[in-house]
């Protein structure tokens, strides 16, 4: 409803102040919120397309949710989804609160090489077609943004755009993961180390997060990022204890919920620490809103996979990814989303992080052994003919 | 307005009636969440007098019995359970202020003291240093110490978003043991005998407490507390309502990894959660068990309901109780559908 609206206040010249007094009221003030399409509540984007794509028709993450992203095997593929949320967060100029790790990582987040949707359009000319239908909101975005650069002068017009540059209204960025992020926001992160007590390790890690929010302007928008959480060269021992973890992400679920339009949180964890079998695990998937699981596959499989697994012009996917649970989707009941239970493949590339429907590929070198096989075991078709 | 009745024919007549000091315990997993059926709970308990006109003339509707709910929920927040009973056409804010709805928050405040109190004491500059390397000498901080403070005064507007629920009543751990859970009681008590108090003696009091487990794995046997003293906690409280309706995690590292022939590590936090779901089921008049499809994810279907006889059912005649299992699917807009298998 507000999307139409807007569409129609800036494309066309007449009845713009009523269109645009109209407008300005339910749409944020912040950069890089945008309502859901599902059921309008705000959004951020994860600095993935394809990942907000898969966040159960909320095409971003719902505001004042957590989404923790585990991983299998000794392989990094979170923390690239990571850093791009934290560098999505950094050029929508939003808060950075990175915990636990020294501010080296901050410095290795990937480089902007643009918005998501100029990516996404230089890759459908390739092949044109209504196949991008997921991203039919992307290409009107698109359209919206150069409406504004066509258009300036009226500048009630620029402020509902909300600012100046034409990056502004983009939701989502794409990032290049062999570039640096220069960007003035990036000393704007926070980091947060972890200080030895005898008490809750995460007990300084709240306060100071708390006292960040409350002093704060209301409009700003915060992202707590925590890598590889309870990974042992960063936390003590102490801290995969049940009574100070699950009582960190209780008080966490607490804090989001106080401020729930001006936070998000994305948290990985390495499962081969801490296997999803056990019990803390499942109390922390079940306290966060979102649950990822990562599973590359194994260093041998690309070369099986180059064999036939996609055509030529795709990227062989380097894992699988589980949607245990989705924000909002699953506290309601859960179920009814066309992505949940999907086997989904994620590649990696230097440009995107992209999530695909997995498909085995047709078993190309596989014939020699099926005909190996018919003689013996397989009876053929006609001598199962009466 | 959702196409479906928000109480499917199906299971009204489990929700309508709990029998004097009955338990009721609903078991979920991680991708088969409960807050649905704690909503239809609540909707079967408080809608007959809130909206009599709207509602028809159903079975329900013949004894009467108004009912008060007390719901104490550890895992998620007020704004949530308002919402999403909004969307049932149940209007829990207007319920609370007519006394009828009481909600005891174990969100907010359990482990954290209250923002106000600990706004004072955050050693804000002491860790937080900016990128800027040789930041973090002790020179910022008298500099952010009056900023802080300066800050406090203008945050008015920022305070975290509380004054809608500000008047429920926030439940507080502190120190460990039984003293901690004792005063936890003790606050939920209170709600529960103000409501009494209030009601008329037909009125039936209704407890529901949303993922009580959370107490249990987030303190543990670290501070004292194990599954026999969460177990009579819960006694404790259910001398005080009418029913009470527990959720309860039942995922399968919480239950089964507590046996003694599965190699691996067991926690406690396994064990004691194991010790007390069962024992827990075992004090149930019905359990209620929410649970994915064994065969893979299905478009029109989001779980399985089972419906099934504690232990401490008692045969009594007077109240019925069919074991069924159902299949059940949350649309979109929050409308619920249950159904057997291989209907539709």
């Amino acid at each position: 409803m507000s999307f139409r609206k807007r569409n129609v206040g800036l494309s066309t010249g007449a009845d713009r102040s009523a269109a645009v007094s109209s407008q300005s009221a339910p749409i944020e003030p912040s950069p890089g919120i945008r309502p859901s399409p599902d059921d309008g509540r705000p959004t951020t984007s994860t600095g993935a397309p394809s990942l907000d794509n898969l966040l159960a028709g909320h095409a971003g993450l719902p505001m004042g949710k957590t989404i923790l992203i585990e991983e299998n095997g000794t392989t990094d593929f979170a923390g690239a989804l990571l850093r791009y949320y934290a560098a999505e967060g950094v050029v929508q100029e939003q808060k950075i609160h990175v915990v636990g790790v020294p501010e080296q990582w901050g410095r290795s987040l990937p480089g902007l090489i643009g918005t998501a949707e100029s990516l996404e359009e230089k890759r459908s000319d390739r092949r044109k077609d209504e196949k991008m239908k997921i991203a039919w909101r992307y290409e009107r975005l698109g359209e919206f943004g150069a409406g504004v650069a066509g258009s300036r002068d009226p500048p009630s017009q620029i402020t509902a755009a909300g600012g100046e540059s034409e990056a502004k209204p983009a939701f989502c960025h794409a990032f290049d993961l062999t570039k640096r992020l220069t960007h003035a926001g990036i000393s704007n992160m926070s980091f947060i180390p972890l200080v030895p007590s005898k008490d809750s390790p995460f007990a300084a890690i709240l306060n100071e997060l708390r006292g960040a929010l409350l002093s704060s302007p209301a409009n700003t928008i915060h992202r707590i990022v925590m890598p590889t959480l309870l990974n042992p060269t960063l936390y003590p021992p102490s801290a995969s204890q049940p009574e100070h973890v699950l009582q960190f992400f209780h008080s966490l679920k607490a804090l989001m919920s106080a401020y729930p339009t001006r936070v998000t949180a994305m948290i990985t964890i390495p499962l081969s620490l801490f296997p999803r079998s056990s019990g803390l695990i499942r109390w922390i998937e079940l306290l966060c809103d979102g649950v990822i699981e990562l599973c590359p596959f194994p260093h041998s499989a690309d070369t099986v996979a180059t064999s036939g697994a996609a055509t030529s012009v795709e990227e062989p996917p380097q894992g699988m990814l589980k949607t245990h649970k989705l924000p909002v989707l699953h506290e309601r009941g859960g179920g009814s989303d066309q992505n949940v239970g999907q086997d989904w493949a994620f590649t990696l590339s230097r440009r995107r992080f992209e999530i695909k429907p997995f498909s085995l590929p047709p078993a190309e070198g596989d014939t020699e052994a099926q005909d190996a096989a018919a003689p013996g075991g397989m009876p053929k078709k006609s001598d199962l003919e009466f | 307005m959702p196409s479906q009745p928000p109480l499917p024919p199906l299971l009204t007549p489990y929700l309508s009636d709990q029998p004097e000091s009955s338990l009721t315990v609903i078991s979920s997993v991680l991708g088969a969440t409960s807050n649905w059926l704690v909503l239809r709970y609540l909707h079967a308990s408080l809608s007959n007098t809130a909206n009599s006109n709207i509602s028809p003339e159903s079975d329900g509707s013949i004894g009467s019995t108004s009912r008060r709910v007390v719901l104490v929920s550890f895992m998620r927040s007020w704004d949530f359970w308002k919402t999403e009973a909004k969307r049932l056409g149940l209007d829990l804010a207007r319920l609370r202020d007519k006394r009828q709805f009481v909600f005891v928050d174990g969100l907010s405040e359990l482990f954290t003291p209250p923002a106000s109190a600990s706004s004072s004491t955050v050693p804000i500059g002491s860790a937080t240093h900016a990128t800027l390397p040789l930041r973090n000498r002790p020179t910022p901080v008298p500099g952010r110490g009056p900023l802080a403070a300066g800050s406090l005064d203008r945050s008015a507007p920022n305070r975290p978003v509380q004054g809608d629920a500000s008047n429920s009543v926030k439940l507080h751990f502190r120190g460990r043991g039984i003293t901690a859970l004792d005063a936890i009681e003790k606050d939920i008590i209170s709600e529960l005998d103000r409501q009494r108090a209030s009601s008329d003696e037909n009125e039936e009091l209704l407890l529901i407490i949303d993922q009580l487990d959370l107490l249990l794995a987030a303190t543990g046997p670290g501070l004292g507390i194990g599954a026999t003293e969460m177990a009579d906690w819960v006694m404790g409280l259910q001398q005080h309502a009418h029913a009470t309706v527990l959720t309860i995690a039942a995922d399968s590292p919480l239950i089964h990894n507590a046996a003694t022939n599965v190699h691996g590590d067991r926690t406690p936090i396994e064990t004691e959660h194991a010790a007390l779901a069962l024992g827990l089921a075992h004090r149930a008049r019905t359990v209620m068990q929410l649970r994915m499809l064994e065969t893979g994810a299905a478009r029109d279907v989001s779980g399985v309901l089972r419906i099934s006889r504690g232990g401490g059912w008692n045969g009594e005649a007077k109240h019925s109780l069919d074991e069924k299992e159902l299949l059940y699917y949350i649309q979109r807009d929050g409308g619920l559908r249950v159904f057997g298998r291989g209907e539709s």
